[in-house]
C-alpha cells in the first residue's frame, strides 16, 4: 500500500467525520457512512468498515466521545458526538483545508503560457 | 498533550480488552445487518444483499484487527499467543537456547550475587525493629583524622550524657558493637557462648516485643545497682534450651555469675547490626561484674558503644545532628581532656555500622562493575547467537511480512523471544546466585565470629529480574531490528547471501567489542589478583605450620592472681609432658589479631617529655614465645622463668624499635620508660620485625614485657601437624580445672586465614570474573567464526576449485579472526593501561603497566582466539569443492 496516498486520504475521512458530527449532532457509525455516502454523489468510493477506524482515532485524541443508546428502530447502538476541543480542531482543520484547495485550485487553473 | 492522551487511552484500554471487542464486533455486526437490509429493500436476495453489504464494508476482518491494535500498545491474548510460539520457537532450537541462557544466567548470576551480598551488609534493614527507617546512629567525629578512623563509638560517659539531654530524639539506645564471648558453666562444663551488653531503654526504643517473658527497663540497668539478668535470642533458646516454656525466671551460671533469664526474644531478631549475633542480651551496666571489667563503665577513654536512636516526631536527621553537634561541645567544655575536637555524625541505621558502609559501597561497587563487564560480554554473545538464529529466520519472517505482518509487529515477536530467554535466565541466575553466595560464605573462616546469611529476598528478586530485562531488551534489540528487515522478494527468492554479509559485520563488530572488554577485564583483574598474591605471601614474621592454639581465661571463673598462677603453671606443665609437643608458651594476644595494646616508650634518663615518647605496639608474653611461634631472636636472650615468676621490668624488643631509639648503638642493656612507669625497663634482647597489626603495615616498633593477664592465648609447638594438639589442648585443660573451658581452638593456619580472607575472597570473584569473560569470548568468537565458515562454503569451494591450497583457506578464516580479536585487543589493552592507572594506589607490588601481566593477558588472548579459529578452519580445509558446489 502506498503511504503517502492513504495519509491524504485519512486525514480527509477523520475530517468529513468530524463535520458531519458537527452537522448532524450525535450519529451511530451507520448512520455516518450514510450521510458521507449522500453527500459524495457516488463520486468517492467508500469502505464503510474505515469509518470505524477513523472514529476510534478520532475518539483517542478526544475529538469525539461516544455513549451506547438506542437507535432510530430501537436496536442497541454506540452514538457518537463531536466534544469542545473536536470543534475547535474541525475549525483548524477547515481552515487548512480551505488553503490547501485554495492552492490545488490556483494551481490547476493555471492557463498554459505562450 | 495529544501523544499523551493517546498513551493514557491506550492504557485504559489495555485493561478493558475483552469487553471492548466485544462491544465492538456487535456494532460492525449491526452495521453489516442495517447494510444487507437496505439492499434487500432495494430488491435483492438475502443471501445476494448480505455479499453486497460486505462489499461495500470493505474487509471486516482487517478492520476488526487495525482496531484492535490501535487501541492498545500490547493485547494480552497477543502477548500470550506471541510468549506462545517464541516458547515453541526457543524449543525449536534447544541449542541455542541454551547457549543464550547459561551465557545470560552466568552474567546476570553473578551480579545478582555480589548483590545478595549489597544487600545482606548495605541495605537490608534490622528484623523484627519498628519503623527502622526512623533510627538514626549516632557517631563522635574527630575533626583530626578522615576516614573510617575518625569516627568513634561513644563512651559510657558521653552516651548517658547524650541520651538524658538530646531532644532530637524519643528515645537513645546503646549498645556493644562486638558481642563479648562468655563462659557458661551447665552442670560443671564450660561452654562458650556469646554476649551482647544493651542498655535499659533497648528493646522498647527499638520497639522489639518480648513474646515470652519481659523486656529490660532502664531500671534493670543502673550503673550504681546492676541486675544480673538475661534476655535470650530465639533460636539459643530452642537449639540449646530445647525451647524451655518454662525458661523464664530460672538462671545461668555465666562467667562465675548467676544471671536470671527474664524474656526471649522474637524469632529473627538479632541485634541491630550484622553480623554478628549474639547468643543473649543484658543490660550494660552487667559488663564490669561479667567481664571483670571494673572502670569500663567510668572510663571516658573506653569508647566501646553504639548509639542508635529513634527521631522524635517533628524532627530531622540534620536538625538531630545539629542538635548532636551542639551537645558534643557541652562535653568538649567540660571534658577538654578526653572529648577535645570531638563532634556527633548520624548515620542511616544499616545492617553495618555507617563509617564503615562507604567503604564496602566502594568495594562492592567496584566488583559490580567488574561483573557488569562480564554481563556486556555475555549480552553480546546472547546478541551474536541470536542473529544467527535470526538470519535462519530470515525464510519465516519474509513470509510472515508478505502475509500482511507489519515490522512493528515482527520487532514484538523476536522482543517477547529475547525477554523469554532473559527471564529463563533470571530464574537460572538467581539459583546460580544462591549456590554461589553459599560457596562463597563457606570461605569465612570458621573463627570469624560471624553468622552472615545472604537471603534471597524481594529485593534480590527485584534487582535480578530489572537486569534481565534491561539485559533481553539489550541483546535483543539488535537481532531483532536487524532480523526483521526482510525484503520478501529477496529472501522467497532464497537470495538470502546480501543479508549475511550485513549480519556478519554486524557480528564482527560485536565479537570485536568483546574482545576489548574481555581483555580490559582480564588485564584489570589479572593486576588485581597479583597483588593481592604479592600482599599474601608478604611473611608475617612467625611460623604458620606446627602451630595450635587457644583462648584460655580463668578469671572469667572470678579466680585469684595465685589460683590463675597455678592453673597456668599446671597447664604448662601438662602440655610439655606431652610427646607430640616441642613447646609450650604464651601471649595475651597474637599478633594481627583484632586486639591491640599500645603505649609510649622514652629512653631513660632523657629529658623527653611524656608527649614525645615514640609510640610502640605492646605484647605481654610468657617464657619460650619466640622460639615456640618461630621469630628468631637478633641479638640478647629469652625471658627467664625466673624472671616471668617475679615480673621483672625487663623487655624484649623488635629491630625497628632498636634502630629508632639506638641507632647505630647495642640496643642490650639499654633502659627505657615504658608509659606511665617510674622505673626503667631493661631490654634484655632483640627479635626480628613482624606484622603485627595488618599484613600490608609499614614496619611498626613493638616491645615485649612479662606481667600478663589471666586471659591468654595458649601456643603450642607440635611435631607434626597440630592438628591433634587442639584435642590435647582441650583435654588437658579439663584435666587441671574441670571448670574452665578452652576457646576458639584453632590452628596456626585456621587463624591466618582470618586476616587473609578479604584478599582470598576478592581475589577469587575477581579470578571468577577474568575465566568467565575469557570462556564467553572464547565461545563467541568460535560461534562467529564457524557461523561464517558455514555461510562461505560455496565461496570456499569455488576457491578451492580455482586452485587455493588448504593452507591459503586456512590463512583467510584465521585471517577473519585474528583481525577482529587484534583491533579489540588494542582497544581493549589501551582502556586496561588507562583504567589501571586508577588502580595505582590499590596495587601492591606491582605497577600498573606490568609487562608480564601485559604480554600474558596478550598472549593468552590471542591463543585462545587461536584455537577458536582453528577449529572452524579445519573444517573449511576439508571442503570437497565439488560437494560445496553442487550443494547450491
Amino acid at each position: 500500500m502506498d503511504e503517502k496516498k492513504s495519509e491524504v486520504l485519512q486525514g480527509t475521512l477523520d475530517l468529513m467525520v468530524l463535520k458531519t458530527l458537527y452537522a448532524m449532532g450525535p450519529l451511530h457509525g451507520f448512520g455516518i457512512a450514510r450521510r458521507i455516502e449522500q453527500l459524495s454523489e457516488d463520486v468517492l468510493q467508500l469502505n464503510e468498515g474505515t469509518v470505524y477506524t477513523s472514529l476510534l482515532r478520532l475518539q483517542q485524541q478526544g475529538w469525539i466521545k461516544s455513549a451506547w443508546g438506542a437507535s432510530e428502530n430501537n436496536r442497541r447502538a454506540r452514538f457518537y458526538s463531536i466534544t469542545k476541543q473536536g470543534q475547535k480542531q474541525l475549525e483548524r482543520e477547515t481552515q487548512n483545508w480551505e488553503r490547501f484547495a485554495g492552492v490545488v485550485g490556483r494551481v490547476l487553473r493555471l492557463e498554459r503560457q505562450g | 498533550m495529544r501523544p499523551i492522551r493517546i498513551f493514557l487511552s491506550r492504557i485504559r484500554e489495555f485493561f478493558s480488552e475483552r469487553r471492548a471487542n466485544r462491544e465492538f464486533d456487535a456494532e460492525l455486526h449491526e452495521h453489516l445487518r442495517l447494510l444487507a437490509e437496505r439492499f434487500e429493500q432495494k430488491g435483492m436476495s438475502p443471501k445476494d444483499a448480505a455479499d453486497a453489504a460486505r462489499r461495500q464494508f470493505g474487509n471486516a476482518a482487517l478492520v476488526q484487527q487495525r482496531q484492535r491494535e490501535a487501541r492498545t500498545y500490547l493485547s494480552p491474548g497477543e502477548l500470550w499467543r506471541d510468549a506462545r510460539f517464541g516458547a515453541r520457537m526457543l524449543r525449536k532450537h534447544p541449542g541455542s537456547t541454551a547457549g543464550v541462557v547459561i551465557a545470560l544466567a552466568l552474567g546476570i548470576g553473578m551480579n545478582t550475587c555480589v548483590f545478595t551480598f549489597v544487600n545482606t551488609l548495605l541495605l537490608r534493614p534490622p528484623a523484627k525493629v519498628k519503623s527502622p527507617g526512623e533510627l538514626r546512629e549516632l557517631w563522635e567525629r574527630s575533626n583530626h583524622s578522615s576516614g573510617l578512623g575518625g569516627y568513634l563509638p561513644l563512651s559510657y560517659a558521653d552516651y548517658a550524657y547524650f541520651r538524658d539531654h538530646v531532644r532530637s530524639f524519643s528515645g537513645l539506645m546503646a549498645f556493644d558493637g562486638d558481642s563479648e564471648a562468655v563462659l557458661w558453666n551447665r552442670s560443671g562444663q564450660g561452654d562458650v557462648v556469646r554476649a551482647e551488653f544493651v542498655s535499659g531503654n533497648l528493646f522498647s526504643v527499638a520497639g522489639v516485643d518480648i513474646p515470652l517473658g519481659r523486656a529490660f527497663t532502664p531500671q534493670d540497668d543502673q550503673p550504681g545497682n546492676p541486675r544480673p539478668l538475661v534476655i535470650l535470642n530465639n533460636s539459643f533458646w530452642r537449639q540449646r534450651l530445647a525451647a524451655d516454656p518454662a525458661i523464664v525466671g530460672k538462671t545461668m551460671m555465666l562467667n562465675g555469675i548467676e544471671f536470671t533469664v527474664i524474656g526471649v526474644a522474637p524469632p529473627g531478631f538479632v541485634g541491630l547490626v550484622a553480623p554478628e549475633v549474639p547468643d543473649f542480651w543484658t543490660p550494660l551496666s552487667m559488663v564490669e561484674r561479667t567481664l571483670h571489667d571494673p572502670g569500663r563503665m567510668s572510663n571516658r577513654n573506653s569508647y566501646w558503644l553504639l548509639a542508635e536512636g529513634r527521631l522524635a516526631p517533628g524532627a530531622s536527621t540534620r536538625s538531630a545532628e545539629a542538635e548532636a553537634s551542639v551537645l558534643a561541645r557541652e562535653i568538649e567544655a567540660t571534658h577538654p581532656d578526653t572529648n577535645k575536637d570531638l563532634g556527633a555524625a548520624l548515620f542511616a541505621v544499616g545492617p553495618l555500622p555507617g563509617p564503615a558502609r562507604g567503604y564496602v559501597a566502594a568495594f562492592t561497587g567496584l566488583l559490580m562493575i567488574v561483573f557488569g563487564l562480564v554481563l556486556v560480554i555475555a549480552c553480546a554473545n546472547a546478541a551474536g547467537l541470536m542473529m544467527v538464529k535470526g538470519s535462519g529466520r530470515a525464510r519465516e519472517m519474509a513470509i510472515r511480512s508478505a502475509l500482511g505482518a507489519g515490522r512493528g509487529r515482527l520487532i514484538r515477536q523476536m522482543t517477547v523471544e529475547s525477554l523469554l530467554l532473559s527471564l529463563l535466565a533470571a530464574c537460572a541466575a538467581i539459583a546460580f546466585a544462591a549456590a554461589t553466595s553459599r560457596a562463597l560464605l563457606r570461605l569465612v573462616p570458621s573463627n570469624m565470629p560471624l553468622s552472615i546469611h545472604v537471603p534471597v529476598d524481594l529485593r534480590v528478586l527485584v534487582f535480578t529480574f530489572a537486569v534481565a530485562l534491561l539485559t533481553g531488551i539489550a541483546f535483543g534489540a539488535l537481532p531483532a531490528l536487524r532480523g526483521t528487515r526482510v525484503d520478501p522478494v529477496h529472501v522467497l527468492k532464497e537470495e538470502l547471501q546480501a543479508g549475511g554479509y550485513r549480519s556478519s559485520r554486524m557480528r564482527n563488530i560485536l565479537i570485536t567489542g568483546q574482545v576489548t572488554v574481555c581483555a580490559l577485564l582480564l588485564f584489570g583483574s589479572t593486576l588485581c589478583v597479583r597483588s593481592l598474591l604479592n600482599a599474601n605471601s608478604i611473611n608475617p614474621g612467625f611460623e604458620t605450620r606446627n602451630i595450635a592454639t587457644a583462648q584460655l581465661d580463668p578469671g572469667s571463673l572470678g579466680y585469684s592472681d595465685a589460683k590463675v598462677k597455678l592453673f597456668y603453671r599446671d597447664l604448662t606443665a601438662r602440655m610439655r609432658a606431652l610427646p607430640g609437643v616441642s613447646s609450650v608458651s604464651f601471649v595475651n594476644h597474637l599478633p594481627l589479631d583484632a586486639a591491640r595494646e599500645d603505649t609510649g616508650v622514652i629512653p631513660f634518663g632523657s629529658t623527653q617529655s611524656k608527649e614525645s615518647a615514640l609510640p610502640v605496639d605492646v605484647f605481654r608474653v610468657a617464657p619460650e614465645y619466640f622460639s615456640t611461634m618461630g621469630i628468631p631472636m637478633l641479638r640478647g636472650r629469652d625471658f627467664t622463668p625466673e624472671e616471668s615468676d617475679r615480673n621483672d621490668d625487663v623487655i624484649v624488643i623488635n629491630d625497628t624499635l632498636a634502630v629508632k631509639l639506638w641507632p647505630g648503638q647495642d640496643p642490650i642493656g639499654q633502659k627505657v620508660k615504658v608509659g606511665d612507669a617510674k622505673t626503667a625497663s631493661e631490654v634484655i634482647g632483640v627479635v626480628r620485625t613482624g606484622k603485627y597489626r595488618t599484613l600490608g603495615e609499614q614496619p611498626v616498633p613493638v616491645l615485649f614485657r612479662l606481667t600478663m593477664p589471666a586471659q591468654r592465648v595458649i601456643v603450642v609447638r607440635t611435631l607434626a601437624r597440630p592438628d591433634a594438639a587442639l584435642d590435647w589442648i582441650r583435654r588437658e585443660t579439663q584435666a587441671v580445672d574441670r571448670n574452665m573451658a578452652a576457646t576458639q581452638l584453632q590452628t596456626i593456619a585456621d587463624f591466618m586465614s582470618f586476616p587473609l580472607f578479604p584478599a582470598r575472597a576478592t581475589g577469587l570473584l575477581l579470578g571468577a570474573a577474568g575465566v568467565l569473560a575469557l570462556v564467553l569470548t572464547w565461545i563467541g568468537l568460535f560461534g562467529v567464526i564457524s557461523s561464517s565458515v558455514a555461510q562461505r562454503t560455496r565461496e570456499i569451494g569455488v576457491r578451492m576449485a580455482m586452485g587455493a591450497r588448504r593452507t591459503d583457506v586456512l590463512k583467510l578464516v584465521i585471517r577473519q579472526g585474528m583481525i577482529v580479536t587484534a583491533i579489540g585487543l588494542a582497544i581493549g589493552i589501551g582502556c586496561g593501561l588507562a583504567a589501571a592507572r586508577l588502580l595505582r594506589a590499590l596495587l601492591y607490588g606491582i605497577r600498573p603497566d606490568d609487562p608480564a601481566t601485559l604480554a600474558g593477558v596478550l598472549v593468552g588472548l590471542a591463543a585462545a582466539a587461536m584455537l577458536a579459529c582453528y577449529l572452524p578452519a579445519r573444517r573449511a580445509m576439508r571442503v570437497d569443492p565439488m560437494a560445496a558446489l553442487r550443494y547450491e
